[in-house]
């Protein structure tokens, strides 16, 4: 069964695209012992950045590894392959390191990082694209073509493919959003969250998946417990995305927070060290998710923790 | 939370149960919270309007007059209540309305958002 693509999106920044992102690798290798390859598409680079720590995400670029030097490649005309640009480990779960030195080949996270260059480097390619004839759509399309043969080998080798897709519509963005078979959209329980959510989903229903509601997997993250903030969430449940998959609502954590400031590229930590008081929901969202892609592809998989 | 180590699966489920029962009756919220969870309609009781109705859903689901029937037997400080809990008043807003004119602020405002915030592509 081939991986199933899912992006990792919403227009709105701030509602925890790559915490969602680096939960999601975290609970799926962690429970389910999947493969995971995260592709980082925001140059922000938050979630190469909790993964690999600031410094792996210097390292992995002046190793010629990121999304960046994908994007050198389509720039220079050189033929699609994103598995030499391929961090192959980023694991930063205790259990899931014993896992590789036993070479079980289960529960692995590879990263194909960002690094802020990205942007600078997808704005040149921009400039020159736009001086000929091309469009922005025209370089989305291209781009689209590229990055699916790009990673059409890796496809039989994972289990799930998570694309961070950066808050905004840029050509490079818009090609993550086609590549994907599914969409994990984080949000936060309050107005402009709500509104911002409305946007994704109805720019995306029009331009990119007519049937979204089917595929799209919602998360309501950073979540306050307070009169209105449920308030908020059940509206979101009960009426703008009423047709949509919802996993479970994952509280504000502090601790979480803190942890994903990996303390070093050879820093590991226990899962519940990890998410100390969210495990419990990490957890239910790793099965909803499960769940919900399993219902996709029809492709099943089986706990190999509690 | 287990007092007794004799008690068997069938008595902790009773007393969890029980205990559940008891918030259920006496939360109106979380009653409501939990028959919707369950796919149920609410029932709202004059008593607990204004704690368990939300004026967005019943915008939503299409019927003016079922949201008039809710709100119309408010009583005043209710309507205030529902209006400021819902960020659709401030009080310098509805200083000097009387309850007529606050369920028809709480409409028209309560159906804007849901129109702003609704999809319309789904």
């Amino acid at each position: 069964m081939p991986a199933t693509t899912a992006a990792i999106a919403n227009l709105k920044g701030g509602v925890g695209k790559s915490t969602t992102t680096v939960m999601l690798a975290d609970g799926l290798a962690h429970f389910y012992g999947m493969n995971v390859l995260v592709i980082d598409l925001d140059p922000q680079a938050n979630s190469s950045q909790m993964l690999l720590t600031e410094q792996g995400v210097q390292a992995a670029s002046d190793q010629g590894k990121g999304t960046h030097h994908l994007l050198g490649e389509f720039v220079a005309g050189r033929p699609a392959a994103a598995a030499p640009f391929i961090m192959p480990n980023a694991v930063s779960l205790e259990e899931l390191r014993i896992a590789e030195e036993n070479d079980e080949r289960r529960g692995w996270i590879s990263s194909l990082p960002a690094h802020p260059q990205l942007r600078l480097r997808e704005l040149g390619l921009e400039e020159e694209w736009y001086s000929g004839r091309g469009t922005p759509t025209t370089l989305s399309e291209a781009l689209t073509k590229y990055f699916r043969e790009a990673i059409a080998p890796l496809l039989p080798l994972y289990d799930v493919i998570l694309l961070d897709c950066p808050p905004h519509l840029s050509p490079l963005a818009r090609a993550g959003l086609a590549l994907a078979d599914v969409f994990v959209t984080p949000t936060i329980a309050d107005s402009v969250s709500t509104w911002g959510t409305k946007q994704f989903s109805d720019w995306v229903g029009k331009y990119i998946a007519p049937d979204l509601p089917r595929r799209n997997f919602v998360l309501i993250t950073r979540f306050r417990d307070t009169k209105y903030a449920r308030s908020v969430a059940s509206n979101l449940r009960e009426i703008y995305l009423k047709d949509r998959w919802f996993g479970p609502t994952i509280p504000e954590s502090v601790h979480v927070l803190n942890a994903m400031d990996r303390a070093a590229p050879d820093s590991y930590n226990t899962f519940r060290g990890k998410y100390a008081g969210v495990t419990g929901d990490v957890r239910r969202l790793a099965e909803r998710f499960t769940d919900f892609i399993s219902q996709h592809t029809g492709a099943t998989w089986q706990k190999v923790r509690d | 939370m287990a007092e007794s180590p004799r008690l068997t699966p069938v008595e902790y489920l009773d007393r969890f149960f029980d205990e559940l029962r008891e918030e259920v009756r006496s939360n109106p919220r979380l009653a409501a919270r939990l028959v919707k969870a369950l796919g149920g309609d609410v029932v709202f009781e004059d008593t607990a309007k204004a704690d368990v109705a939300n004026p967005y859903q019943l915008v939503a689901s299409g019927s003016k007059a079922r949201f008039l029937k809710v709100f119309s037997s408010l009583k005043l400080s209710q309507l205030r209540q529902v209006l400021k809990e819902n960020n659709l008043a401030t009080k310098v807003d509805m200083n000097g309305k009387n309850a007529d004119q606050l369920v028809e602020m709480l409409y028209d405002r309560a159906a804007s958002k849901v129109n702003e915030r609704k999809s319309s592509v789904f």
